[in-house]
């Protein structure tokens, strides 16, 4: 882990340059602690703190993929009501509007965790937004105040 | 992560303290897959000590949970903390995974003459 700051006024700012499983717990904490310190209440700190998670998760796990680590930037900053969280990596493209959509109905032996990730993200979260800009794929989370 | 095992009369109680994420679920996995394999299919997951899980907790439960039921016995869920609880729900897990106030009350779940 490296490279706490604050670039802007109220962003706060942490990249990691080469994210591996072992950095989310570490990518959660700052999360948490930069949420708090842009004012958001514990609600939106805690849902932001789950999707940060799972969207860092899928990098390190499908966009970069096993033994080629790469860059994630991820930028708090304080939102209408609540905050913002952009995270940034260099990994294949994903567009979350493509994951497939798990089935919570079906019976417990046709049941399969494909797609809990994003699902959860879309469940806690007010707006998912995605960007590829030159070769940067760019995830938006916001969420406000209950 | 910390998991500690107890073996009850007919019950197996893997008690688990910490979070559940993308890097520890393996540790959680393999646990279980170690006492389904031991023959330990009646399985309570003592989730007093969670205090966080992302979907990757999710995998785990709903792995054990096939495995266990196809082998004749059932994975329950104990004493779950309110966060992780949101995350079971939002989900759809409560409905397929039975979940109790404490250790006790799922481990008395499991009857006594089950083979």
């Amino acid at each position: 882990m490296s490279g706490a700051s604050a670039p802007g006024a109220g962003v706060v700012r942490r990249s990691v340059p080469r994210a591996r499983l072992t950095d989310l717990a570490a990518l959660r904490a700052f999360v948490a602690a930069a949420c708090a310190e842009v004012g958001a209440p514990p609600a939106v700190g805690e849902a932001l703190v789950l999707a940060a998670d799972e969207v860092c998760s899928n990098i390190v796990l499908h966009g970069y993929g096993a033994g080629e680590p790469g860059p994630i930037t991820i930028e708090v900053d304080r939102a209408a009501d609540g905050a913002c969280v952009t995270i940034a990596d260099e990994g294949r493209a994903f567009d979350p509007a493509d994951a497939r959509a798990p089935d919570l109905t079906a019976p417990w032996d046709a049941r399969e965790a494909g797609g809990l990730g994003w699902h959860l993200v879309r469940q806690v979260v007010d707006e998912l937004r995605y960007e590829r800009r030159s070769g940067v794929n760019l995830i938006t989370l916001v969420k406000r105040a209950p | 992560m910390k998991i500690t095992i107890d073996q009850r009369a007919h019950v197996t109680v893997v008690a688990v303290a910490g979070s559940i994420d993308a890097l520890t679920a393996d540790t959680l996995v393999h646990a279980m897959g170690e006492q389904m394999h031991a023959g330990n299919t009646r399985l309570v997951a003592a989730f007093e000590g969670v205090e966080y899980t992302s979907s990757a907790g999710l995998r785990v439960l709903l792995a054990t949970l096939k495995e266990a039921r196809q082998r004749g016995g059932d994975l329950r869920l104990a004493a779950v903390q309110e966060r992780v609880l949101r995350v079971l729900d939002l989900s759809g897990f409560t409905s397929i995974l039975k979940c109790y106030p404490d250790v006790g009350a799922a481990v008395a779940s499991f009857p006594s003459h089950h083979a």
